[in-house]
């Protein structure tokens, strides 16, 4: 039986692997693509998702929402994937976007197709509108997969923070209260052992060898000089796609648990934190009484966080897609 | 090899008296006073329960120094009676103690101490951190005079126990911990990234009850009331995390640890208030990582033998 899915992006190198497996996974049906900004503005990030999908040969509409976020200013991502988001690759799509908003086309879309699997692989602006619009489509979502956070660990974007978070922390927070069965995908599983290292990509390149492959490791060029320039570390780090690989195989996330999450919207220093209640302490901050109450009192925390995953599974998956 | 001089900064604290007893009994270590500061219990409290620990220890010659009463900035958002008991001494209600404390402030012996000896005193706070921020505020010039500050709290790759981002002595004031990791002197953090993975098993802490010695008797006798704070409030854990006396573990034999250098901010707003965060790449280019520049590359312990450190501590109360 095929499982439905609609994924929101904010399409830049990893984003376009990401997609690429959701469209190469036969028992996967994917409805839309909806456009946020982020990584790049919303017209680059739209262009690079629809070159993905022909690429792929596929007919999935690309609909185009929120080029901004909800509060904060914007903040793209050249620096880390380069001037077209797609290591300079520059590739053109031929076809337009789909008529229609985003927001519009999430909340109808998970409404006529009840037990519809949710991705989010940039800020969450869309999502929170939607969901805002629209509080009842979070019943009809059967998962809502997050890459984004970092779950009580060192962020990329800022010390504290993951960019996705980062980026729209009003939005995340609405999202993260929303009632949406959230698994959230931190940075911390998309890096060190989860990049793929030099050997890993020859192999994509060499052995697999398929114009989807060669793609997966060309659009990235940028992203494997940052890593190793701006975050320090070596190899490709493929955070959507990691998250990806969970959304399509949940066993490929091996330890997880649910708990309180908040992100911080006040912080000095800690904007888009995604605070993990861990310990299980919520109920004892007094000092944060109205913050967390109204989640505690809701019942029981509902928010899946993803601690390890399967590196050579999650790989695995990802070189499947590559080939016809 | 002479021992190391160190004032022990502390709100005892059922975990403090562990560190206490532990470090009197430790040859490498000289107490040389006890400061008292607010956290498990009031700071009056956290100053009679020192006094009664030194009574139990017979070490009566040992001054202790009353501190603050309260952060920084804002009221002291109470004690933990449901952690270390009413008494912060798991409701063994002792007699109260017959010596007295010093008149001089916590804060003043601090610079006093310091400044006489320059080079020899080792500063081992195991609460809130008010105290010797004030110090640093009164007299700056303990920074150079220090040996080295190896202090417990913090939480730099892991979640917090007091609040869901924060551990519960920087939590107590952020402020103050954002001005001790922020000067120029040397700071280990022995915070929850180790504490939280040192755990002395119910077996290993019978063994206090069997050692015939008044402080390992005092321990036996409170520890079971703090135990059952452990075990109802982390799921499947058996017995107690060793906070207070990992610190002293690091000042006898800091290989137990792996210690990692980052500088160190201290976020004081928001619902993160009290997370120490490391920047753990320094992106000179990002104006993101301003805040974190020019800041003192603070030890951060991150790895533990933990094995070793509760052996080590159960052999020195034999």
């Amino acid at each position: 039986m095929t499982r439905k899915m609609i994924i929101d992006t904010d399409t830049a190198s990893d984003d376009a692997v990401a997609i690429m497996m959701a469209l190469q996974t036969p028992d996967i049906e994917v409805e839309a693509i909806t456009i946020v900004w982020g990584n790049m503005p919303l017209e680059q990030g739209s262009n690079n998702a629809r070159y993905t999908v022909e690429l792929c040969g596929k007919n999935v509409p690309v609909y185009e929402g929120a080029a901004k976020p909800l509060m904060r200013e914007t903040y793209y991502a050249y620096f880390f994937h380069g001037p077209d988001g797609m290591g300079g690759m520059n590739y053109r799509a031929k076809t337009p976007p789909a008529p229609g908003h985003a927001v519009d086309v999430l909340i109808e879309t998970i409404n006529a197709n009840p037990g519809i699997i949710l991705v989010t692989l940039g800020p969450m602006t869309n999502v929170a509108l939607a969901v805002s619009k629209a509080p009842e489509i979070v019943k009809n979502v059967s998962r809502c997969v997050v890459m984004g956070g970092a779950a009580c660990t060192v962020g990329n974007v800022t010390p504290a923070a993951e960019y996705n978070i980062w980026c729209d922390p009003e939005a995340a927070r609405i999202c993260f209260r929303s009632g949406l069965p959230i698994e959230m995908v931190g940075w911390e599983l998309c890096r060190g052992e989860a990049n793929l290292i030099a050997e890993e990509m020859r192999y994509c390149k060499e052995v697999i060898n398929t114009p989807l492959a060669h793609f997966a490791i060309d659009c990235n060029k940028s992203a494997i000089e940052a890593n190793m320039n701006w975050l320090g570390d070596p190899g490709l780090g493929l955070p959507d796609p990691v998250a990806m690989a969970i959304a399509i195989d949940p066993t490929i996330c091996t330890r997880k648990s649910k708990h309180y999450v908040e992100v911080e919207c006040d912080g000095t220093y800690t904007r888009g934190m995604t605070v993990v209640d861990q310990c299980n302490v919520a109920p004892y901050d007094t000092a944060n009484v109205a913050m967390w109450q109204p989640l505690v009192t809701k019942g029981d925390p509902h928010i899946t966080v993803c601690w390890e995953i399967d590196n050579k599974r999650w790989k695995d998956l990802l070189y499947q897609t590559m080939r016809p | 090899m002479p021992s190391r001089k160190i004032i022990i900064d502390t709100d005892p604290g059922v975990d403090d008296a562990m560190a206490i007893f532990f470090a009197l009994r430790s040859p490498e270590l000289d107490v040389i006073g006890l400061t008292t500061i607010f956290g498990n219990v009031e700071t009056e409290l956290a100053t009679t329960n020192a006094l009664r620990l030194l009574e139990i220890a017979e070490r009566i010659d040992i001054p202790v120094a009353h501190g603050a009463e309260r952060p920084l900035v804002g009221p002291f958002k109470g004690s933990v009676p449901f952690v270390h008991g009413d008494d912060g001494q798991g409701n063994v209600h002792l007699p109260l103690p017959t010596n007295q404390r010093i008149h001089t402030t916590a804060v003043q012996f601090i610079i006093d101490q310091i400044m006489a000896a320059p080079g020899e005193i080792t500063l081992v706070p195991i609460g809130p951190l008010t105290n010797i921020a004030q110090a640093l505020r009164r007299e700056p010039r303990i920074a150079t005079h220090v040996k080295e500050v190896v202090l417990m709290g913090g939480n730099a790759f892991c979640p917090g126990n007091a609040s869901p981002a924060a551990e519960a002595n920087i939590l107590n004031d952020p402020e103050a911990a954002d001005t001790v990791f922020g000067a120029p002197w040397p700071v280990t953090m022995v915070g929850l990234d180790v504490t939280h993975k040192v755990n002395m098993t119910p077996e290993h802490l019978a063994r206090y009850s069997q050692i015939n010695n008044p402080m390992a008797q005092h321990i036996a006798r409170i520890v079971p009331f703090y135990r059952q704070y452990f075990e109802t409030d982390f799921s499947g854990m058996r017995g107690i995390y060793v906070h207070d006396s990992s610190a002293i573990a690091y000042l006898i034999d800091p290989t137990l640890f792996r210690v990692e250098r980052w500088p160190l901010r201290v976020e004081t707003r928001g619902i993160s208030r009290g997370k120490t965060w490391p920047a753990v790449s320094n992106r000179e280019t990002s104006a993101h990582f301003v805040p974190w520049h020019n800041r003192p590359l603070v030890n951060v312990c991150v790895e533990v033998d933990s094995a070793r450190l509760t052996a080590l501590e159960l052999s020195r109360m034999a």
